[in-house]
């Protein structure tokens, strides 16, 4: 039982990491970056890179992230840039960078598994529970994320600006926020946390060039129930985690994987605005 | 034409000269010329839909011109985009979509001044004008009354410190005490700052009482202009705001 | 009042060139099919057979997306239950002929119940075009995660092989594909030239107003999912049929974003882009993915950004402008000279005693913010009431709180006597309602008389299949085209209208729809006065002659003095007062609230 509630509560905590850049790009830009889960396998590459290289793999989400603001800053330039008054047309383009980038890493690494380090292994005596210690970590990890994204967010001038931008671009404006700026660096934090995320959830599977795919439904579904807010996505995140993991303990864990699709659009046809801005 | 009319005096701080605009193939405003000086209150008068509001727009770069020329101090900045002009020292405060509901005061505030070292400062100088949005600071602004939602939005305009505060109906809504308390309070800037103003109104008494000049907007072109001290003016004005 | 036009007027020529190319397209593409097999080597008739489905399939992704802007990822979806209708039946419970005949009824029945399924998830008002996305991308998804769960009764993830089907030779699967492929592009070519077809494009232009017309877009869109479910199902049937392998990849997410790409490439919004595309890529792909697997799918890749970013209108239509120098066929959107003709409408509810619009302690909030407190308004036929107040005072909210049953917060609104409920604006405009909006964006593509089609298909319906080029309409409609000089632009697109012959089409539209309750959001806002003038007196005659209730937003107050029996002012979301145009205008109260304008204007 104990187990369980710690697996709901690891798995929610994935969960967020994993869906937290496509949450602050859909927030400021009203975008769906169909690319998140090639950037999880960009992410998921550098890590296995950095390992191979003998580097720390602590060091991986970190130099993965970098790599992702880097992509995410060109893409913004090249792909989405054009595409800002098109949002369906700029959900396809994403879906082809997905393409693209999925296709290069399979010319440049083949299609099979690969498998990276990890930087910790064994478990953690949690008063007489015996549990996964990297899965542990990956909880601090998200708490880690949250706090700073909403640091960022409420204590600086990049936050407020983004903050003034979702709400009225218009006015924003106006008052001298340079509102394309705000939007390309948005692109690249989104991009850089789904590469580090990407690097994070490594040591849990293995890496190959579609890893991302199943992550991005998902990631989607949760972003979309919870609306643009921290504590709402990491509340979408409990509650659509911990029900994938009941469901797939107690009933099958294929149906399991079907939770978060199937109750993330149902939530949405009763709630459409997410529950973010409550009912 | 009227834009020769500024060039006798002070170089305009803001020129318009023969500017079109608007929305997709329809012409709102058709060849309009005006100019500012420093320190200067230009009010534009006319009815709804004469495009006062598309002037305010095509001058801060929302709406494009699709001819003439616009120049800010000398420079020319037609076709600049809205945040450039904000930073070039241009403050709008526009009719429509005018604060951010979910941030706080505070943080409106802030958006519209880029310096944070000197924010506390310029926030402690509201004091004189509005001493009531001191003590909102940290309330949401969307849970301000409609009167100190406009205190608001003068208070953001103010605190830029601006060159030049383009103002788009500022009264409407107001209740008469607190549109003596706006007059006082751009009368007050340009004195402090040698703030130019081009105010939009609707209001005629208000509008007289603060501007140095007027024009009169009518079916997107000026057909009207003249001192706003002038006793004549407002029989004028009612005469071209009535039909 | 003849409003039967199928009958009665003979088909236009849009219609007439229309069918003509559709057959001789048709007839061409048969004798083409009918011939290749013969030309054609075992492998590329292999290759080819598969295209032709998916080909049907993108067919109805273009239909779906290019026309009515619904983004879908789950058309595969269809295909899958087909493909697996026709192997789970041939394998568990028999085959034969009438096995055949019963799991292909079976995959399109299932088919459609799944669509209808998804489109009342979908499809809702007010449902934004992502949540429908993100339904279309959940769907293969499911049904995915529901083949792996089926176990051996589904094959799992090795899918179903060896099943019992008819092993004719590849001649006669060409020609079935092949003539399945163009039995299903032929219909969809006829609906998208058809009046029905320009409904449509208007839904993917502006939902919002085609609701406020009164048709029924939830409704139409579920209906077109479902045909386009049965059509994918169909392929789906065949294509299993064909092959005798099925996986679970045929109806997956995968697929489904790869039609998505056939269809983009090809030219969304053409209908034989897609078409062409897909058998293009498809066939390209199976030759080259051979030798180039990976950078096969890398061009894909890249080309798709490509097109996406610099040509959103495809490959195909570049290719069709070359082609059209060397023989000019009729595009799909060619356009009739519309004839209007004009009929007397009956005078709406003349005796009845409940009054047309009546309100009772209507509320609208958000959040915090009261925007409409506990408003009780009354109007009477033939009656022009204002309602004027400062800008935020509410008035466009309480229209759109009038006019849509899921606006308010609270309270009632009765039209003619019916309790509007939560009634999507369709459902409020069948009472009686009419609407104009403050904006002016009409339907850009659309032509005039394509728009006032639109208006009167409440009323007269749509052709499936043709073009009509008569439109009926309620004189008083006639009257304000006349005066606008619209009836002279009739096959003028939209976005090409001066500033007040927009107003006057959008008044025109409205009045097609024969309310009896006008409710009218500045319908004179940036016009000329000799425009102004015009339209006031149209109202006036509206109200006294037509026995219409107006309600009508104005800023201007001299317009409002001029036409109104009776004002209401509305300040801060609440009713501020009532009365005749002399007793507002007089009134001290209401010149404290405009504080100056209304003292200065009526000086």
């Amino acid at each position: 039982m104990a187990n369980l509630a710690l697996d709901m509560i690891t798995t929610s905590a994935i969960l967020f990491v994993v869906a937290s850049g496509l949450m602050i790009i859909l927030g400021v830009m009203k975008l769906i970056n169909f690319a998140h889960g090639a950037f999880l396998t960009l992410g998921g590459y550098a890590a296995y890179l950095t390992t191979e290289a003998g580097l720390s793999p602590w060091l991986a989400p970190l130099l993965a992230g970098a790599v992702g603001f880097g992509v995410g800053i060109v893409v913004e330039r090249v792909i989405v840039r054009p595409l800002y008054h098109r949002p369906l047309d700029a959900i396809l383009a994403t879906w082809g960078l997905g393409i693209i980038i999925g296709q290069l890493i399979t010319i440049g690494f083949g299609r099979e598994v690969q498998f990276a380090a990890s930087p910790m292994t064994g478990t953690l005596d949690l008063g007489g529970i015996e549990y996964s210690a990297y899965r542990l970590t990956l909880t601090a990890v998200a708490l880690a994320i949250g706090g700073a994204l909403t640091a960022l967010l409420y204590l600086t001038r990049f936050g407020l600006n983004a903050r003034a931008v979702i709400m009225n671009e218009t006015l924003a404006r106006g008052l001298g926020i340079d509102s394309a700026r705000v939007r390309l660096l948005t692109f690249g934090l989104g991009a850089g946390l789904a590469c580090g995320a990407g690097a994070l959830i490594t040591p849990l599977l293995s890496v190959d060039p579609n890893m991302g795919l199943p992550w991005l439904v998902n990631s989607f579904m949760l972003v979309l129930v919870s609306g643009v807010s921290i504590p709402s996505l990491a509340l979408a995140s409990l509650i659509l985690g911990s029900a994938q993991v009941a469901v797939s303990s107690y009933i099958s864990p294929i149906i399991g994987g079907l939770t978060i699709v199937v109750l993330a659009a149902v939530l949405l046809r009763l709630y459409p605005k997410g529950l973010g801005r409550g009912t | 034409m009227s834009a020769a009319a500024a060039d006798a005096a002070t170089p305009a701080l803001l020129s318009v000269e023969a500017v079109s605009a608007g929305y997709g193939g329809a012409t709102v405003i058709d060849g309009v010329s005006l100019a500012i000086s420093q320190g200067e209150i230009l009010t534009v008068l006319g009815k709804n839909g004469m495009g006062k509001t598309t002037l305010m727009k095509t001058i801060m770069g929302f709406v494009k011109a699709q001819a003439g020329r616009i120049t800010l101090a000398g420079e020319e900045v037609t076709r600049r985009p809205p945040h450039a002009m904000a930073r070039a020292g241009v403050a709008y405060a526009p009719q429509e979509f005018t604060i951010f509901q979910d941030l706080t005061v505070e943080e409106n505030l802030r958006v519209g001044v880029p310096d944070d070292r000197t924010f506390a400062e310029r926030v402690d100088s509201l004091a004189d004008v509005f001493p009531r949005m001191l003590e909102r600071l940290k309330q949401r602004a969307g849970t301000l009354s409609g009167g100190e939602q406009k205190m608001l939005i003068m208070s953001r305009a103010v605190l830029a410190q601006p060159r030049l505060m383009l103002i788009d109906e500022i009264s409407e809504g107001l209740q008469p005490t607190m549109i003596d308390r706006m007059a006082e309070v751009l009368r007050a800037t340009r004195e402090r700052n040698g703030t130019a103003v081009l105010l939009v109104e609707q209001h005629l008494s208000f509008a007289l009482s603060v501007a140095d000049r007027f024009a009169v907007l009518k079916l997107g072109q000026i057909v009207e202009q003249g001192p706003a001290g002038d006793p004549g003016a407002a029989s004028v004005l009612v005469h071209h705001l009535k039909v | 009042m003849a409003r039967d036009t199928s009958e009665a007027a003979p088909g236009s020529s849009v219609t007439r060139r229309v069918r003509r190319t559709v057959l001789i397209g048709a007839a061409v593409a048969a004798v083409v099919v009918a011939t290749a097999p013969f030309q054609l080597d075992i492998y590329t008739k292999n290759i080819l057979i598969r295209a032709f489905f998916l080909a049907a399939l993108a067919m109805t992704v273009d239909v779906l997306w290019g026309y009515t802007g619904i983004l879908t990822f789950g058309q595969s979806a269809f295909f899958g239950i087909g493909a697996y209708a026709c192997a789970l039946v041939a394998t568990h419970y028999g085959f034969g002929p009438f096995w055949f005949a019963g799991s292909f009824l079976l995959a399109l029945l299932a088919a459609v119940a799944v669509a209808w399924l998804i489109g009342w998830l979908a499809f809702y008002h007010g449902a934004s075009p992502l949540y429908a996305s993100i339904v279309t991308l959940a769907l293969p998804i499911v049904l995915v995660q529901l083949i792996f769960a089926g176990g051996r009764f589904t094959g799992s993830s090795s899918g179903i092989s060896a099943f019992p089907t008819y092993y004719w030779a590849f001649e006669t699967w060409f020609w079935i594909a092949g003539g399945y492929l163009i039995a299903v592009t032929a219909l969809g070519y006829l609906l998208v030239s058809s009046d029905f077809g320009r409904l449509l494009v208007a839904i993917r232009e502006n939902e919002e107003r085609c609701a406020y017309l009164g048709i029924p877009v939830s409704r139409i869109k579920i209906l077109l999912m479902m045909a386009a479910g049965a059509i994918g199902a169909g392929a789906g049937f065949g294509y299993a049929a064909f092959t005798n392998v099925v996986a679970p990849e045929l109806g997956g997410f995968l697929l489904g974003t790869e039609l998505l790409i056939f269809t983009a490439l090809g030219g969304r919004g053409t209908l034989i882009g897609p078409v062409l595309g897909t058998i293009g890529i498809d066939v390209t792909a199976s030759y080259l993915s051979g030798s180039l697997p990976f950078l096969w799918k890398l061009i894909t890749g890249v080309a798709f950004v490509v097109v996406i970013v610099l040509l959103p209108q495809g490959l195909i239509p570049i290719l069709g402008k070359g082609l059209r120098r060397l023989w000019p066929f009729p595009r799909a959107a060619a356009r009739d000279a519309v004839v209007l003709r004009g009929f007397e409408p009956t005078t709406p509810h003349g005796e009845t005693r409940s009054a047309p619009l009546r309100t009772a302690d209507l509320l609208r909030h958000y959040g915090s913010l009261k925007v409409l407190d506990g408003i009780a308004i009354e109007s009477r036929g033939s009656e022009l009431l204002s309602i004027v107040g400062p800008n935020g005072a509410g008035k466009t909210t309480l229209m759109r709180c009038i006019s849509d049953g899921g606006e308010r917060s609270g309270g009632e609104v009765y039209v003619n006597g019916t309790e509007i409920g939560r009634g999507s604006p369709q459902s409020v405009v069948a009472l009686g309602i009419g609407r104009s909006f403050q904006n002016t964006n009409l339907f850009e593509t659309l032509t005039v008389g394509e728009c006032l089609m639109l208006a009167r298909w409440r009323i007269d319906g749509a052709s499936l299949f043709s073009r009509r080029n008569e439109v009926a309409l309620p004189t008083p409609a006639l009257g304000i085209l006349e005066a606008t000089g619209l009836d002279k632009a009739l096959g003028t697109e939209t976005r090409n209208l001066s500033h007040g012959q927009k107003r006057g089409l959008e008044l025109a539209m409205v009045l097609a729809t024969e309310p009896s309750v006008l409710l009218l959001d500045e319908p004179t806002a940036g016009l000329t006065k000799a425009e102004r003038t015009a339209i006031g007196s149209v109202l006036t005659s509206l109200a006294r002659v037509h026995g219409l209730s107006i309600l009508l937003i104005e800023h201007d107050l001299d317009f409002v003095r001029d036409i109104s029996d009776r004002i209401v002012v509305l300040h801060q979301g609440a009713l501020l007062m009532e009365g005749t145009v002399e007793e507002v205008i007089a009134s001290d109260l209401v010149k404290a609230v405009y504080s100056g304008q209304a003292v200065e204007t009526a000086s």
